[in-house]
C-alpha cells in the first residue's frame, strides 16, 4: 500500500516529521543498545548486583595457663556512634538517648554537633559496646548511625606486652607475634557478588554469583604461661625497683627439654591497647631479642662446657692461678682476686676468675689461643650452642652476632675474651638456647613461644618439636657440667634455694664500651641458671642494667633467679630430689 | 526335469482389503493447521515454560529469605558468643582475680609445712 500524499500537504509533513522522530529514536536505541552496551549494563548490574568484601577474621591469641589455653588477645565488636544533623528530627531526645546511653563513651558535645548542619557526619561517640548501640538503635532515631569496627582486647592488660606486639589501624600486626605471625593471624578476605533484591537480600538466582567464604585467621597459642609470665614481670620489676627507678631488664623462662618459652618479660613494657599512646618506639622492642650484649662471665658455663666436651679439663684440673694472664700486649685479671696457686676449674666457675677460662681456651690449642682454640671455639660457640645464628624463634627483628675465628679482629685477644663473655655480642635468648642444650644431655631446640593451634574450641598442640642438633655435648659432659653449676651456686649462694631441689647457674657482670673503652661504672648484672630435681624442669636468664651505676650478677640479678626459680618449682609442682 | 508350483498364495491385507466384506477406513483430518497456528501454539508453549521457569525461581527466592534469616540468626548467636567470651576473658583475668574481694581477703599463712614427696 503506497499513500500518495500530495506534495506540500500537512499530511506529508507530518508523515516526514513521524519518519524523522522515529529515526532519532532507533538512533538513540542504537546507541543505548548498541554503542553504549557495556556502560548501560554496568550501571543496571550496580543497581542489583552487590559486591561484598567478607573480612576475615583476626586468629585470637592464647597462652597456657598450668596446660589449659586461656585468651590473651581476642577480638571484640565496637561501634562508633555519629550523626547527621541535617535528618535529625528529635535533636532533644538524641542528646537524652545518648548521654544516658552512652554515658562516657561520648567524645563530643552533642548539642554543638547537632547544630552544624553544614556537616552530614559527626562523631559523637565511640567504643560502644554492641548493648549500648542496641539500646540506641531501639530508639529508631533520626540521623542516628553507627560504625561497626574490631579491635583487638587484652584482657591480661600489659602481661607480655612485647611478645604480642600490637594490631595497627590498616589491621596490620606489628612487632611480637602480632607481626611475626601476621599472615597467620590474619586470614583470608571473602568475597560475595550476588544479585540482590530491593532490600540487598542476595538471591541466587544471577549466572555470575560469587560466594567465596571468609577464611579466619588462625588462633595461636603460645607456650607462655600467664602464670609464670606475671611472676617474672612481678619479681624483675620488684627487683629492679630494688637497684633505682632508671633500672630496665629482661628475663626469659624456658622449658630446656624442648625449648618452649614459659615467660619473656621486659621492662619498661607497654599496653599493647594503648600501643598509639606510646611516645618512645624502643618500647615496642623486644630485648631479650633484638638487644645483644657482651654477655660477661655467664659465658664461662660454655668455655667449659667446651674444654669438657673436647676433654682437655674436668671438674679436678688445675691451673697455676696469679690473679692475671696475659695474651699479646694485653693483661687480663680476675675480677675475685686472692685464690692464688694451684686452682681446679670447678673453683674457675665458683669464683668466676677470668685467668681460669682463659686458660681453658689455651688448652683447646697448642697451649694457646691459636687457629685450632680459636676455630674450636667458633665451632661450639656458633655451630653448637647458636651464638651468631638466628634462632628461630617466632618474633620479628632478631638479631645475631659473632666474630669469626680468622678475620684479623677475630685473633687471640678476641677469643681470650670470649672465655668469660666480652668482646662478643649475643642476645638472651641465643645465651638461653645454648644453655639448655648444655643443661639437658646435650640436645638444641631451637626457642619457641607457638605451642600450637586453638581449631572448633580445641587445643591442638605442636607435634613437630625435635632437636635441631642433639648432640651438641656428650650427655656425660652435660651432666659433669649439671654438678659443676649447682656447685658453683652452692658456694655463694645455697641458703637463696628451697630445699629439696637441684639449682645450678652462674652469675655475670659484665663491662659496657663508653666512647670506645669498657668501664666497670656502667656494668650489666646477669644471671643464668636452672632448676629441677635429676632433670632440670626450667631454665632462667635475667639481665638487668641502670645507666651509670655498677651492677653486679651475684647482687643484682641472682635474687631475681631466686625468686622466680623457687616460685617455679612450687608452681611447677616439681617433685624433690 | 520336475518343476514346482506355488500352492499357497500370500495375499497383502492392503490388496485384499478391497475385497469384498473387508471394512477400510481412512481418518482425514478435517481441522488444518496452518504456519499462523503453529507459530502461535509455539510462542504458547515457550510462554509456558517461561512460567514454569519463574514459577520456580521464585520459589527459589523464597529460600533465600529464609536462608538470609538464618544467616542473619548465626550471624546474632555468634556476635553474642563472642560477647561473652570477651567478658569471660576480661572476668577471669589474673588482674581481676587478684584485685578480687575474695583475694584481698585472703592472707599469706604464717609457715608452711611440707609433707613427704
Amino acid at each position: 500500500m503506497f499513500l500518495d500524499f500530495r506534495k506540500g500537504s500537512r499530511v506529508r509533513v507530518l508523515a516526514v516529521f513521524l519518519f524523522v522522530c522515529v529515526a532519532l529514536i532507533i538512533a538513540r536505541l542504537f546507541q543505548i543498545q548498541i554503542i553504549d552496551h557495556r556502560k548501560y549494563v554496568a550501571m543496571g548490574e550496580s543497581e542489583y548486583v552487590k559486591r561484598l568484601t567478607i573480612p576475615a577474621k583476626r586468629g585470637m591469641i592464647y597462652a597456657m595457663d598450668s596446660g589449659d589455653p586461656v585468651p590473651l588477645v581476642i577480638n571484640e565488636t565496637i561501634f562508633t556512634l555519629f550523626l547527621d544533623p541535617q535528618v535529625v528530627t528529635k535533636p532533644a531526645k538524641v542528646e537524652e538517648v545518648i548521654k544516658k546511653v552512652a554515658g562516657g563513651n561520648v567524645k563530643a558535645s552533642i548539642s554543638e554537633a547537632l547544630k552544624d548542619n553544614a556537616s552530614r557526619y559527626k562523631v559523637v561517640a565511640t567504643e560502644l559496646t554492641r548493648k549500648q548501640a542496641e539500646l540506641i538503635k531501639k530508639e529508631k532515631l533520626a540521623g542516628v548511625g553507627f560504625q561497626e569496627t574490631t579491635r583487638r582486647v587484652y584482657p591480661e592488660n600489659t602481661l607480655a606486652g612485647q611478645i604480642l606486639g600490637f594490631v595497627n589501624s590498616e589491621g596490620e600486626g606489628q612487632y611480637g607475634v602480632e607481626g611475626a605471625l601476621n599472615k597467620q593471624l590474619k586470614g583470608v578476605d571473602g568475597r560475595l557478588e550476588s544479585v540482590t533484591d530491593i532490600g540487598q537480600v542476595p538471591l541466587t538466582i544471577g549466572a555470575k554469583n560469587v560466594n567465596q567464604p571468609a577464611k579466619n585467621g588462625e588462633n595461636v597459642v603460645l607456650t607462655i604461661d600467664r602464670n609464670v609470665q606475671l611472676e617474672a614481670e612481678r619479681a624483675l620489676k620488684a627487683g629492679l625497683d630494688r637497684i633505682s627507678s632508671r633500672a630496665t631488664g629482661s628475663v626469659v623462662v624456658m622449658d630446656p627439654q624442648n625449648g618452649k618459652v614459659m615467660a619473656m618479660a621486659n621492662w619498661p613494657t607497654y599496653n599493647p591497647a594503648d600501643y598509639n599512646k606510646v611516645t618512645n618506639i624502643e618500647l615496642f622492642k623486644n630485648p631479650v631479642l633484638q638487644d645483644p650484649y657482651e654477655p660477661g662471665s655467664v659465658i664461662k658455663t660454655f668455655i667449659m662446657s667446651t674444654g669438657l666436651d673436647t676433654g682437655v679439663v674436668t671438674p679436678e684440673t688445675t691451673y697455676r692461678n696469679t690473679d692475671s694472664i696475659t695474651i699479646g700486649d694485653r693483661t687480663i685479671h680476675n675480677a675475685y682476686k686472692g685464690l692464688l696457686g694451684n686452682i681446679t676449674m670447678q673453683t674457675v666457675l665458683n669464683y668466676s676468675l677470668n685467668t681460669g677460662a682463659v686458660t681453658i681456651a689455651e688448652k683447646l690449642g697448642d697451649g694457646s689461643i691459636d687457629l685450632k682454640a680459636r676455630e674450636t671455639m667458633y665451632g661450639y660457640y656458633h655451630d653448637r650452642f647458636g651464638f651468631g645464628k638466628y634462632t628461630g624463634i617466632e618474633l620479628p627483628e632478631e638479631n645475631r652476632d659473632l666474630v669469626p675465628p680468622d678475620t684479623p679482629n677475630g685473633a687471640a685477644i678476641t677469643y681470650s675474651n670470649m672465655t668469660f663473655g666480652q668482646g662478643m655480642n649475643i642476645t638472651m635468648i641465643q645465651a638461653l638456647s645454648g644453655f639448655s642444650s648444655a643443661v639437658n644431655g646435650g640436645a638444641y631446640y631451637a626457642p619457641t613461644v607457638v605451642n600450637g593451634a586453638m581449631k572448633d574450641g580445641k587445643f591442638k598442640p605442636r607435634t613437630d618439636i625435635k632437636p635441631k642438633n642433639a648432640n651438641v655435648l656428650k650427655p656425660e659432659t652435660s651432666a659433669t657440667l649439671r654438678g659443676m653449676l649447682v656447685a658453683a651456686r652452692n658456694t655463694l649462694y645455697a641458703s637463696h634455694n628451697e630445699p629439696g631441689y637441684i639449682v645450678g647457674g652462674k652469675t655475670g657482670t659484665s663491662e659496657t664500651l663508653v666512647n670506645g673503652s669498657y668501664t666497670q661504672s656502667s656494668t650489666v648484672a646477669s644471671y643464668l641458671g636452672f632448676g629441677g630435681n635429676g632433670t632440670p624442669k626450667y631454665v632462667i636468664m635475667v639481665r638487668v642494667q641502670s645507666d651509670g651505676m655498677n651492677l653486679e650478677g651475684g647482687i643484682h640479678a641472682e635474687p631475681i633467679f631466686s625468686e622466680i626459680s623457687n616460685w617455679l618449682l612450687k608452681y611447677l609442682n616439681v617433685p624433690k630430689e | 526335469m520336475q518343476k514346482y508350483s506355488n500352492t499357497t498364495n500370500f495375499c497383502a491385507r492392503r490388496s485384499s482389503g478391497y475385497s469384498r466384506n473387508t471394512n477400510t477406513v481412512r481418518f482425514k483430518p478435517e481441522v488444518k493447521l496452518g504456519p499462523v497456528t503453529h507459530t502461535v501454539f509455539v510462542a504458547l508453549l515457550i510462554t509456558v515454560l517461561g512460567l514454569i521457569y519463574l514459577t520456580q525461581a521464585a520459589k527459589i527466592t523464597g529460600y533465600d529469605y529464609e536462608s538470609e534469616k538464618i544467616d542473619k540468626e548465626i550471624a546474632r548467636l555468634t556476635e553474642q558468643k563472642e560477647d561473652i567470651e570477651v567478658e569471660n576473658a576480661r572476668l577471669t583475668a589474673l588482674s581481676t582475680v587478684s584485685g578480687s574481694d575474695v583475694a584481698k581477703d585472703m592472707v599469706k599463712p604464717a609457715t608452711v609445712g611440707y609433707t613427704g614427696q
